[in-house]
């Protein structure tokens, strides 16, 4: 029982990283399109304690600074932050409802553009705030969209009970 | 639900990859390049050739719309979308600048990502199997858009013109007043602008002055447009005067771009598109 949660889990993490770099860029804007590879951070953690959560953001930070060389350190410290607190707080607070799940995932993306913004610091001034005032909030909704939609998608295999 | 707690070995783990980011952001430039390389080289190789395939898959829709539309006028309001037209002109501008440019380059996609960063540096799909080396200028058919840091077998990472580190030789079109631009803070509401910086006090820029590359030193040629003046933005009277500079090439837009493999030369006329 616990290996086909395990597989239903790996199954939907790998498939929302190939959409991130198949399907992404068909997605208009990438300031605004859905971060896929984020949401699969969020799905795992959801699932996850939150010491394997922080080492899968701290692995996914690293594939980010990779693509985006501009602070090197600053996607891990992000995705690790984000990774470690979506599964500590889902333990604790969240019930699975779907408004909640999606406040979840927009959450995780602010949280995230934050701190790389903040902790990379190479972005200051009136074109930080305009980032974190409007792409990072329709980056945000995009995800949670996405997010929501591949929970309902996958449910059994996520083992989620939604209440709507 | 207590088993869903932070144990000590989370708590392990969490402390763990926060102090390995630290000393990563402090490590030197040097080593930072090389881990990026191998991660891009190794693990993402695979995903950056999907999104490549899926870059040019969305190029090829572009061209085959605009060859049915020429060949059926039916067909024209079926696939008169947005998005294709204007990823089809992007197309035509940029084949019309690369027939004009009489330097060694080659073209690559953009494989833009979703770090809120992405724009400061890009992804290219071009690396040195292609000739591409470190400092080559990148161009869109508008003008200079930045120039490389990196280059892997496959791809390369350009420094974008709102990085802080991006600087460039700049002067006006009759070669009368010189300066450096640089990114600057005065933008507002997204707009990102530049700024030239020591400009003679005594010599003047009116807004809609058009700036191009100096040809200093050797990284950028001669002649590349890199936008027009806005407004003074700051001055030391009587020595010298800084301007806004509204960008001639945008990065958030950009999906295909021009890198120069040898830039020497006077490129200005190849930036000007016939008909213009």
């Amino acid at each position: 029982m616990r290996r086909s949660i395990d597989y239903g889990l790996l199954t939907v993490v790998a498939l929302l990283i190939v959409l991130h770099f198949a399907l992404r860029p068909w997605l208009g804007s990438p300031r605004a399109a859905p971060d896929f590879l984020l949401l699969a951070l969020l799905v795992y953690a959801i699932q996850a304690r939150p010491g394997a959560a922080a080492i899968a953001g701290f692995v996914v930070g690293i594939l980010s600074d990779a693509l985006t060389p501009v602070a090197f350190g600053s996607g891990m410290l992000a995705y690790t932050v984000v990774g470690y607190l979506a599964a500590w707080g889902k333990a604790i607070f969240f019930a699975e409802n779907l408004v909640v799940m999606a406040g979840f995932f927009f959450a995780g993306t602010v949280v995230r553009d934050v701190l790389v913004l903040l902790w990379g610091g190479q972005v200051t001034g009136g074109a930080l705030l305009w980032q974190l005032g409007v792409w990072t909030l329709l980056k945000g909704l995009t995800t949670a969209v996405v997010g929501v939609g591949a929970l309902l998608v996958f449910r059994n295999w996520l083992h989620v009970r939604l209440r709507e | 639900m207590p088993d869903r707690f932070t144990s000590r070995w989370d708590t392990l783990a969490f402390v763990g990859c926060l102090l390995v980011s630290m000393i990563a952001r402090v490590t030197p430039e040097p080593i930072q390049t090389r881990v990026a390389s191998a991660v891009r080289g190794s693990l993402l190789a695979p995903l950056l050739a999907v999104q490549r395939q899926a870059e040019l898959f969305k190029t090829s829709r572009a061209r085959s719309a605009a060859l049915v539309t020429q060949r059926d006028d039916a067909a024209r309001s079926a696939l008169d979308i947005e998005s294709v037209r204007e990823e089809n002109l992007r197309l035509r501008r940029l084949l019309g600048l690369h027939e004009r440019l009489s330097v060694p380059h080659v073209s690559a996609e953009v494989l833009h990502q979703s770090s809120p960063v992405d724009g400061l540096t890009l992804l290219l799909a071009a690396g040195s199997d292609a000739g591409v080396r470190p400092m080559s200028p990148i161009l869109t058919p508008d003008g200079l858009l930045g120039v490389v840091r990196s280059v892997d077998r496959d791809h390369a990472v350009a420094v974008i013109w709102p990085h802080p580190d991006f600087r460039a030789g700049a002067m006006t079109e009759d070669g009368e007043a010189f300066g450096i631009v640089a990114p600057s803070n005065a933008g507002g509401r997204g707009r990102l602008l530049l700024e030239l910086h020591g400009v003679p006090y005594l010599k003047v820029l009116q807004p809609g002055t058009r700036l191009y590359t100096a040809g200093f030193g050797e990284v950028y040629p001669r002649g590349i447009p890199i936008g027009r003046v806005l407004a003074i933005a700051d001055e030391t009277v009587g020595l010298a005067r800084s301007y806004l500079v509204e960008p001639a090439a945008h990065p958030a837009s950009v999906a295909h771009v021009i890198i120069l493999l040898r830039p020497r030369g006077d490129l200005a006329d190849a930036f000007v598109e016939p008909g213009s």
